[in-house]
């Protein structure tokens, strides 16, 4: 399905994120990330070149999301939904909080629901905004007693991930990439749903984000 | 079952970006006044933002940035900062009044409800405001498949122990309990029910999870 949506599209399999920038940043800026920085030089001083740079990086990215989220043909238009609001909400991003691309992730996942509201708009307005429900890390408190935490955990699911087993991380993939609930992903793959379950549960165990379950 | 904290499955679900709106605001009802669970959401963020990059990429159309910096430059209520916004209630928001002053109806003895599925887009789950007077019971019962509760005032306890405010619930057919609310307050629940529903006369006291 995703592979003849997106043929007509150049995809790439992502090597390296090809870059200019600096990808290990100075002693003093602590354990913000580069993207975190430039994401801060827009909120601060409307940044038109870190602007730029976070485009090239995460555009591609957001591209790919749309389609897979068999949104191909609004896939440009998302791009754009995403960036206007990193633009507009750049100011209330504090790297403390929340590291760049999971905050990135965040509004590129509300833009996409929010594109999906106005779609599928019924004649009953419901009067809550997207970003009521689904929340952006940060916005709306002031303890940044967990934010090592955060930007540890990204740091260390992104080195897990590599010892996950595919039909682990595929799983994973079709639930974030492919809007698919657990029942949706075993419906496609054919297996039974407690089988997708215990596969998210294994992946999570590994990535330690299983946090004290109370019932697992 | 679930009790007090949803699970990490459910979690993943929200971070993704795939419950129902319905379900998606109790998560955050909760959310909003837990910070071990937030804590917990904001790692899932993160394995959301990793695996976007795990993904393959697809080049943007020429002159897709320039496109998005001239719609910018277009207008300023395009290109505005977004202000910083104190949390709000998303449920109160939603009803437009506190929740002890909407026009409850009594259903049988101590429970009142209020259905509120109207106020969602998504027809295929119903959403119920319950409410167990304080010190009321509630008839034994069980649950349908799939039913999840968040605790919105007071507090109720049952044979599994005491369900304070914000404590998030999933019950289904095996949960059989005899709810009684705890405390000088009504007890008041949102409850999201999946089941397909027929409009039958005892329409009204079929949905009711507390008195099933």
């Amino acid at each position: 399905m995703i592979a003849t949506k997106t043929r007509s599209h150049h995809v790439t399999v992502k090597e390296r994120p090809v870059t200019t920038l600096d990808q290990q940043p100075a002693k003093s800026e602590g354990r913000k990330d580069p993207w975190g920085a430039l994401l801060e030089r827009v909120g601060k001083h409307q940044d038109r070149e870190a602007y730029q740079a976070l485009f090239k990086q995460f555009a591609p990215q957001i591209k790919y999301y749309a389609i897979s989220n068999g949104l191909a043909s609004h896939a440009e238009e998302l791009v754009q939904e995403v960036f206007i609001s990193i633009w507009r909400r750049s100011c209330l991003y504090d790297w403390r909080k929340a590291a760049a691309s999971t905050w990135i992730f965040t509004i590129a996942r509300n833009q996409r629901i929010d594109m999906l509201r106005k779609m599928q708009r019924s004649s009953a307005e419901m009067n809550v905004e997207t970003e009521d429900l689904w929340q952006i890390p940060g916005d709306n408190e002031n303890d940044p007693v967990t934010s090592l935490h955060r930007l540890m955990s990204e740091r260390r699911i992104r080195e897990s991930l590599s010892h996950l087993p595919e039909e682990q991380i595929t799983v994973i993939a079709k639930v974030y990439m492919e809007h698919k609930s657990h029942q949706m992903v075993a419906d496609e793959l054919g297996i039974p749903l407690g089988t997708v379950k215990s596969r998210v549960r294994l992946a999570l165990n590994k990535l330690k984000v299983i946090l004290q379950d109370q019932n697992v | 079952m679930t009790r007090h904290h949803p699970d990490s499955l459910t979690l993943m679900e929200y971070s993704a970006g795939n419950l129902s709106e319905a379900r998606a605001l109790c998560i955050r009802l909760h959310l909003d006044q837990c910070p071990h669970c937030r804590s917990r959401v904001d790692t899932l963020d993160s394995l959301g933002a990793v695996m976007m990059d795990h993904q393959p990429t697809v080049s943007v159309d020429d002159g897709s940035f320039e496109q998005l910096m001239a719609r910018i430059d277009a207008g300023p209520e395009m290109a505005s900062p977004v202000a910083y916004k104190p949390r709000q209630n998303p449920l109160q928001k939603l009803l437009g009044q506190d929740i002890n002053d909407l026009p409850w109806k009594r259903q049988l003895g101590d429970v009142s409800v209020l259905d509120i599925t109207a106020k969602f887009g998504d027809r295929s789950e119903q959403v119920v405001l319950q409410k167990l007077s304080a010190g009321g019971k509630a008839p034994a019962h069980t649950h349908r498949g799939d039913e999840t509760t968040i605790i919105l005032q007071g507090a109720f306890s049952d044979q599994n122990g005491v369900f304070n405010q914000w404590d998030f619930v999933c019950l289904d057919h095996n949960d059989e309990h005899r709810p009684v609310a705890v405390g000088h307050e009504d007890c008041i629940t949102l409850s999201v029910l999946s089941a397909p529903l027929k409009l039958t006369g005892t329409f009204t006291r079929f949905l009711n999870p507390f008195i099933r």
